[in-house]
């Protein structure tokens, strides 16, 4: 050996032995133990169900919170709950991002005189609020010589249940008046209608599933309009029977209009012609009271009723014609319909035609009604803001709402609300009010505290702790006794916890309290009310005589529609409703105007460009998106998306969502917002065929080159009925959360990269399908796990491949990110991690163990939810079993409020995907390129024998 | 002078050599040596000695993926009378005392834990003996670790065994 070769041999020695003996001691892993075993039935390592109620909207769906080492990860819906039935809603999905919020308020905080908050102990922040109730006597009111006196304020949220009887009774006991409650969406014409008409000034309950025929007016019953996933349900329920239609009319474009049989659009603002003509034509005139009241309609013909709508005459008969031949007709007016200049005499034209036509007691329950009693409207908002610019409030509590964000700028509540001496704000994040507020109560989590809900008159939720408070919170019951119990006296419950299950027991016994912890819902015995009594005569005549039937305005409209993804835009603050694209327009984040394509063709617009909306010297700057189906002049905008111009109507208290007289212009900019959807057309692709024209390629021969795959056991297929497929995008939320799917925010999906392993395409194809005008279909895309699925044979590495089980496999930690696979796949869902992504705290502790968080340059796509089906086929393997149909249901069928998805093992004849996958309806996409697809799509157009 | 240097250099890189292998050589070690625990509890004398059944204190091993550390509750419910003087003992009674559970070093620990399940509750059911892959734990003081526990390890387990060796069973 000479010189150079030790040189060279030793150089490479040493230096291989110092690079690999870097990092080979990792930090000891810790293995912490139980103090004390928990109790029976928590086995580390197994999930605990926990179930409670979905506080995100006021419908409150039951759920089941699912635990993972004390941390709840998952929420589905509690499959026998009275609202729900198994189904939740995008925004309850969501809605676990509330309790790990980064931004939640931690402690209660106290705000300084240069507007910073500090933290501050819960005594001390009893201590001020006990001093100030009690200085607010000898505060003057007005100047400060004025008369002393001051009065103490309670705003709260809509709050229902044994909650809202202990803050009556905390008001009571510190001399603090209630205030009616605030809530966006008051649905304050509907009630006044009600209370016109019926002396009851109440949200009934819509029996859905006991209709043959349905029409809604502006209502999107299927998205925020009172209880959507209840509607749903029942929507679902309605059209398997195969005898329920349902004619959608409103002014816009929304989810729910779309999913209905026949959908029309009608100039915004004259909703009331159509329901004066209906009035005359579809009521009976059984008795002369009816004949009397009708008598006094004004006269409205088909044509004038035609003239005013836009509505043809030949449709305005047949909506009449079907309404009058239904056995069991239900008619919904509501949403923007009944949120406008005249929406009052929309909701009583409703209200009249529903009881003309016998619906209550029928398709409307009064008797569970929605429980909205005690809910206010914008004009108490505005006494409010009068009250504190008169400074006669001392304390002024708000709890859980934030009218500010929506308030109209004319009240000028900001301001007056600093004239306030203490406003005492109880929250789970400082929204925009409760930035205004001097002290800040931190709010719990509803899965971190006990209570109840009423979510309508007939039923009691249950709220029960899935973790223990993440942060020094308190929830809100516990906040008052504690109030109560430093300030004046001491015998009183301690917790909140024991004050409901005292009072439980005290309204309902002790077998029925068993009852309701074991369900998580009680219902309480109401017969079905029938509404007896009949709308008084005279007041029914002096509405009428002063019945002035607006006249439809031309130009321009703006309508600002309820937020599936958002609500009222509350729900805009949880990162993954940012993140799942809107189902209708597919735009992830960011603002947007929809508009006609004729507007659109006139100003000559183009997606992304920038209009500038013009109203009394108010202006906004926002990009557009074209919306198929919309009418001309309409523009749309989403509640909460953005700070809109908010006018009230004066007489029902309710927010407007029809604004006339608006001009919009092009300002020449584009802005980049992220459309998700390449094209809204299937380019003649079949994506979705017409209904009756499905092919059945794979019956027609044609062999692969690839060999047969052999399924000894199971073979996991999926089935997807696009009948009752509403596009809600719940299962894409859903399948978000189960899976660790990261979020990947704005700038990566303006580069196409979003990450959603499903995902809803919308296609709009302008065809006449069955008499339709035009057709929208909505399509859940996910992985195909195909047969010969071409990712396959591509990958170099074998980290995907094909199991036994027909499931696509993808081993992350075998890939090596060439993209391939992606590349080769025909339905485009496989998925590539550009980048590590973090999850900020705590909501790093939102992860389902039982799923691998991914690397950078990994691929990844849906999996079938591998984890269920592992975990069902190990309970069926302790029990020496296969696994039966219908024990795995991935994270997108739980969720799904319809029902449309079903899921099991296709080598199984009695499998219900089994026979769905051998319906004549049942296509597969692209099958005709050899793929073999294990999703199976049901074609639209359900026959009537079939259900 | 040029021959000093070349001295110098070989002697210098020798010296790293030597250096480099101790160092790969007390690294090596390092990783595969049972790690210290925070009390020196025997197994020998546990599950060896007294003959006490694994899962008497693992006790979720055929009922869950994991199985299990027994909570300090477990441990003092005999060592609130036994060998209470020994200085062992005591430190467990001082965390008991303290309420904090003992923060045991973990001995098994899968590298890529983040890409596979175990459970232990079906290799149990499967008539597995704890000590297939444990080792004869009853003749150990300190636990170390007597399996590779890479695939190639539970690969050829599995073969043997005809259990599934398709991807999914174990990859999440």
């Amino acid at each position: 050996m000479n010189r150079r070769d030790f040189m060279r041999i030793m150089g490479v020695t040493s230096g291989a032995t110092f690079l690999s003996s870097c990092g080979l001691e990792r930090p000891a892993e810790k293995l912490i133990p139980y103090l004390v075993p928990p109790e029976d039935g928590i086995v580390p390592g197994q999930a605990v169900y926990v179930k409670t109620t979905c506080m995100e909207c006021p419908a409150h769906c039951g759920i089941s919170a699912k635990v993972r080492e004390s941390m709840p990860v998952k929420l589905e819906g509690l499959s026998a709950h009275p609202i729900n039935e198994g189904g939740l809603c995008m925004r309850g999905q969501a809605s676990l991002e509330r309790l790990y919020h980064p931004e939640r308020v931690k402690s209660p905080l106290l705000r300084d005189s240069e507007g910073n908050f500090k933290h501050i102990t819960w005594d001390r922040a009893y201590d001020m609020i006990l001093e100030a109730l009690k200085a607010s006597v000898q505060r003057p009111i007005g100047s400060p010589g004025g008369k002393p006196g001051r009065k103490n304020l309670y705003l709260s949220g809509r709050t229902t249940g044994t909650l809202s009887r202990l803050i009556d009774e905390f008001c009571k006991e510190l001399d603090i008046e209630r205030l009616p409650e605030f809530d966006f969406y008051s649905y304050a014409a509907i009630r006044e209608a009600y209370r016109i008409l019926f002396d009851k000034p109440e949200v009934p309950s819509y029996k859905i599933d006991r209709a043959d025929f349905m029409l809604t007016i502006g209502a999107d019953i299927l998205e925020t309009f009172v209880s959507p996933v209840s509607h749903a349900a029942q929507f679902s329920r309605a059209k398997r029977t195969g005898h329920f239609s349902w004619f959608h009319v409103e002014p816009h474009v929304t989810l729910t209009g779309l999913q209905a049989d026949e959908r029309f659009s009608i100039v915004p603002g004259s909703e009331a012609y159509l329901l004066a003509y209906l009035l005359k034509h579809c009521s009976a005139r059984t008795d002369k009271f009816k004949q009397r009241m009708i008598d006094l309609m004004p006269e409205i013909g088909v044509e004038a009723a035609a003239e005013k709508s836009a509505i043809s005459q030949a449709h305005l008969e047949r909506i009449a014609q079907r309404l009058s031949h239904a056995k069991n007709p239900l008619v919904i007016a509501g949403g923007v319909a009944t949120q406008q200049e005249g929406g009052l005499e929309i909701a009583f034209l409703a209200g009249l035609l529903q009881w003309q036509m016998g619906m209550a007691g029928r398709t409307i329950d009064f008797a569970g009604s929605t429980d909205y009693d005690a809910v206010g409207t914008f004009k108490d908002l505005l006494s409010l803001s009068e009250r504190l610019e008169k400074d006669e409030v001392s304390v002024l509590f708000v709890s859980n709402t934030d009218p500010l964000s929506s308030c109209p700028e004319s009240y000028k509540l900001r301001d007056n609300l600093r004239k306030a001496a203490l406003t005492v704000g109880i929250t789970d994040l400082l929204t925009e009010t409760m930035q205004e507020c001097n002290l800040i109560l931190p709010l719990s989590h509803s899965l971190e505290s006990w209570g109840d809900t009423s979510p309508n008159k007939k039923l009691m939720t249950l709220l029960q702790p899935a973790i223990e408070p993440l942060f020094d919170t308190k929830s809100e019951g516990d906040m008052m006794l504690g109030i109560m119990r430093r300030g004046v006296r001491e015998s009183r419950a301690v917790i909140y916890q024991q004050y409901i299950f005292e009072s439980w027991a005290r309204d309902h016994g002790g077998a029925a309290v068993e009852a309701f912890l074991q369900n998580g819902f009680l219902e309480k015995r109401i017969g079905v009310r029938v509404l007896k009594s009949r709308p008084s005569l005279s007041t029914v005549e002096s509405f009428l005589k002063r019945l002035h039937l607006p006249e439809p305005k031309s130009g321009p409209t703006l309508v600002i529609s309820p937020s599936i993804r958002s609500y009222d835009g509350r729900s805009s603050v949880l990162p993954m409703l940012n993140e799942v694209p809107d189902p209708l327009t597919t735009i992830s984040y960011g603002q947007w105007v929809s508009i006609s394509e004729a507007d659109a063709r006139e100003l000559e617009l183009k997606d992304r460009d920038e209009v500038r909306i013009n109203l009394d010297g108010w202006s906004v700057e926002l990009p557009v998106k074209i919306q198929p189906g919309l009418r001309r002049s309409v523009m749309v905008v989403q509640q909460g998306s953005a700070r809109w111009h908010l006018q009230v109507d004066e007489r029902s208290g309710e927010a407007i969502s029809r604004i006339n007289g608006v001009s919009f212009e092009k300002t020449g900019r584009t802005v980049q917002i992220p459309i998700l959807s390449g094209s809204t057309s299937q380019e003649g692709r079949g994506v979705i065929p017409r209904p009756g024209e499905v092919h059945h390629p794979r019956e027609e021969g044609g062999r692969s080159i690839y060999p047969e795959p052999d399924y000894p056991e199971y073979r996991w297929a999926m089935a997807i009925d696009l009948d009752l497929c509403i596009g809600c995008a719940a299962c894409a939320v859903a399948c978000h959360i189960e899976n660790n799917v990261p979020l990947v925010g704005k700038e990566e999906h303006l580069k196409g990269r979003e990450m959603s392993w499903l995902r809803i395409e919308p296609y709009y194809e302008k065809q006449r399908i069955l008499g339709k005008r035009e057709h929208s279909h909505f399509l859940p895309m996910m992985c195909q796990q195909c047969d010969y699925a071409p990712c396959e044979p591509v990958c170099p590495v074998y980290a995907t491949y094909h199991n036994p089980e027909g499931l696509n496999a993808q081993i992350y930690n075998r890939c090596v990110g060439t993209r391939y696979c992606s590349n080769n796949c025909p339905y485009k869902v496989r998925r590539f991690n550009w980048f590590d992504h973090d999850r900020p705290k705590p909501l790093d502790r939102m992860v389902n163990p039982d799923v691998s968080t991914r690397d950078r340059g990994v691929m990844e796509k849906c999996t079938f939810c591998v984890q269920r089906i592992r975990g069902a086929k190990d309970a069926a393997k302790d029990e020496g079993r296969k696994v039966r149909d219908g024990e795995v249901i991935p994270a997108c069928a739980q969720s799904c409020p319809t029902q449309a998805i079903v899921f099991g093992n296709i080598l199984d004849p009695n499998a219900t995907v089994y026979k769905w996958a051998h319906s004549d309806r049942a296509y597969r996409t692209f099958d005709h390129l050899g793929t073999g697809p294990g999703v199976y799509y049901l074609s639209k157009g359900r026959t009537k024998h079939e259900s | 002078m040029v021959r000093r240097l070349i001295i110098a250099a070989v002697i210098g890189l020798f010296t790293l050599f030597v250096a480099a292998t101790v160092l790969m050589a007390y690294r090596w070690h390092a990783a595969h040596r049972p790690p210290e625990q925070p009390i020196a509890f025997s197994h020998r004398l546990h599950a060896g000695k007294l003959n006490l059944q694994c899962q008497f204190c693992h006790e979720y091993a055929d009922k869950s993926p994991r199985a299990g550390v027994p909570a300090v509750s477990t441990c003092m419910s005999c060592h609130k009378a036994v060998a209470t003087n020994s200085p062992e003992v005591q430190k467990l009674h001082e965390y008991w005392e303290n309420e904090e559970p003992v923060p045991w070093n973990r001995v098994y620990s899968l590298r890529v834990r983040k890409y596979v399940v175990f459970a232990h509750k079906r290799h149990v059911k499967a008539d597995l003996d704890c000590t297939d892959c444990h080792g004869e734990v009853r003749l150990m003081d300190r636990v170390r670790r007597v399996s590779s526990l890479n695939m190639g390890w539970c690969v050829t387990c599995h073969r043997s065994r005809s259990a599934s060796t398709d991807c999914l069973t174990c990859h999440k």
